[in-house]
């Protein structure tokens, strides 16, 4: 028992929740997630160079499958196939606007699929690294850890926004809001009684986060150790090497 | 995850019932099937004759309210009586009915005061008044509580309890979901005892709560009234409903004690 009804609003706001699948790490066990998580930056960065670089449909779809094939590695390619089928929706306006407006078909393919590859190889890195482990590399790349809490908090709260998402828009179609009737003003309208409760909310929990750090004495160390350290082993430096032999072999090839 | 399975109840129009149960058992998601915020995949709910599951969650919530746990998960407005007026709007009442509601629920649960005032500036025992008046404001013919009593002090619960005491009288069919077995016992609901997604015990209040091991099973506690009765030599007839009637006896005891 326990089925929200699709099409309806809370079937829609299901929707959203499952692609947002996504992009929201889960914890598995993969010869991916035990690389280095710079290691996993520095693929993705890759993939997200060779997308940018890939300057015909041959190469984007090679790009495109070398990212599900490193997806399939990390036992995220249900996950990553979330992704691809939010991005779908965008990749086929990319595709309608290039053809339109006479790019031809070949180039109209291309950007559609270096969207989805881009948003693809974004999904790798997210999908697999922990926001712990997210703090561990804007530490090592020396950002403010002020900046890095407020970041690494807000990734986290993500699913507890839209569970909070979910109980307010029970609650009003409760009280007989009706969120697909009328016109889109109306339509728009009719979000202000989930939008209202949501934000405050949110101010609300950020206000008691921020006191419960500080009585646990969040910022009186100047300069925190961490409990976890980063270490490259040697299978990280192999798969770091590896791919930069590749990437860099990819672009000689292009351009010399 | 099957979150409910082998749930069969039927209530009866005009009847109180509470159901009990530890956390995770499936009382809220049992009651967000009775408008239709969940649909069963298997099985079906009827309200008043109608089927849920080919029912839009607004017709259903006109003839059932739910009141939920967290009234910071509904208050918007600017004022409290455009809150109160909300869901008579979205049902199409004409103002003039609209208004005599908001004044009845208003004057009812005590809020006449805070008409005007924001309803994020309540306070926590307000907002739960206000979340239960949102509710009756349209006069559903079923109230569905969802723990109405979490951090609310001794005289808000008493409040509350009356109001119960008030519905009841007006023979609105009350189905509350709650934790709290000190404020449902005077009550006297019918009990429905959930655990891991099924219903365990469905029956009267004193039997169910008389039997201890099925209350350790659902880590239910016994009200401390029952435990006080149980424990007495020489005891009325039936438990006592309130401290009064408990303290009464227990008084007129040992005036006899003393007398002899």
């Amino acid at each position: 028992m326990g089925r929200r009804k699709a099409g309806d609003a809370g079937g829609q706001i299901g929707a959203v929740y499952w692609l947002s699948g996504g992009f929201v790490f889960r914890r598995v066990v993969s010869p991916f997630h035990k690389l280095d998580p710079r290691v996993r930056l520095l693929v993705a960065m890759e993939f997200f160079v060779l997308s940018l670089l890939a300057s015909t449909v041959a190469s984007i779809f090679l790009v495109l499958l070398a990212i599900l094939l490193v997806a399939a590695v990390a036992k995220s390619l249900r996950r990553i196939g979330r992704t691809i089928a939010f991005s779908g929706f965008f990749a086929v306006f990319i595709f309608a606007v290039n053809f339109l407006f006479g790019l031809g078909l070949l180039n109209a393919i291309l950007y559609s699929f270096r969207f989805l590859a881009i948003i693809s190889s974004t999904s790798v890195f997210f999908v697999t690294t922990s926001p712990d482990e997210l703090e561990q590399i804007m530490k090592w790349m020396r950002v403010p850890r002020d900046i890095v809490f407020a970041f690494v908090t807000a990734v986290r709260f993500i699913p507890v926004v839209m569970l909070d998402a979910f109980q307010i828009m029970d609650a009003q179609k409760s009280r007989g809001l009706e969120f697909e009737r009328g016109n889109i003003v109306r339509r728009v309208r009719n979000m202000v009684p989930i939008l209202i409760p949501l934000v405050v909310n949110s101010v609300i929990r950020s206000g008691e986060l921020a006191e419960a750090m500080e009585s646990r004495a969040y910022g009186s160390t100047p300069k925190p150790t961490s409990l976890y350290a980063m270490h490259l082993r040697w299978y990280d430096v192999a798969v770091a090497v590896g791919s930069l032999v590749v990437l860099f072999s990819v672009v000689g090839t292009l351009y010399i | 995850m099957t979150a409910l399975s082998d749930v069969s109840l039927t209530v009866g129009k005009g009847e109180t019932i509470a159901i009990v149960g530890e956390n995770g058992a499936g009382k809220t998601t049992l009651v967000r099937h009775i408008n239709g915020l969940l649909k069963p995949t298997k099985g079906s709910v009827l309200v008043d004759g109608l089927d849920t599951r080919h029912t839009t969650t607004a017709t259903l919530s006109r003839k059932v309210g739910i009141a939920f746990q967290n009234p910071d998960h509904q208050l918007f407005s600017d004022s409290v009586e455009n809150e109160v007026s909300f869901a008579p709007r979205n049902f199409g009442f004409a103002e003039e009915l609209v208004s005599r509601r908001l004044d009845w629920a208003l004057n009812f649960f005590g809020l006449e005061q805070y008409r005007k005032s924001s309803p994020l500036v309540l306070s926590g025992g307000e907002k739960k008044r206000l979340t239960l008046a949102c509710i009756l404001a349209w006069d559903p013919e079923v109230v569905v509580l969802d723990e109405p009593t979490v951090g609310q002090d001794s005289l808000q619960k008493e409040k509350l309890a009356q109001i119960f005491k008030m519905l009841q009288s007006t023979g609105k069919t009350i189905v509350i979901v709650s934790h709290d077995v000190e404020f449902l016992w005077p009550i006297q609901p019918r009990l429905v005892v959930m655990s891991g997604g099924k219903v365990v015990a469905d029956g009267e209040i004193s039997k169910i709560m008389a039997d201890r091991e099925l209350l350790e099973g659902a880590r239910v506690t016994q009200p401390q009234l029952l435990r006080l009765y149980s424990g007495l030599l020489s005891r009325p007839a039936s438990p006592f409903l309130d401290v009064h009637e408990a303290r009464e006896w227990v008084g007129g005891r040992r005036e006899t004690q003393e007398a002899r």
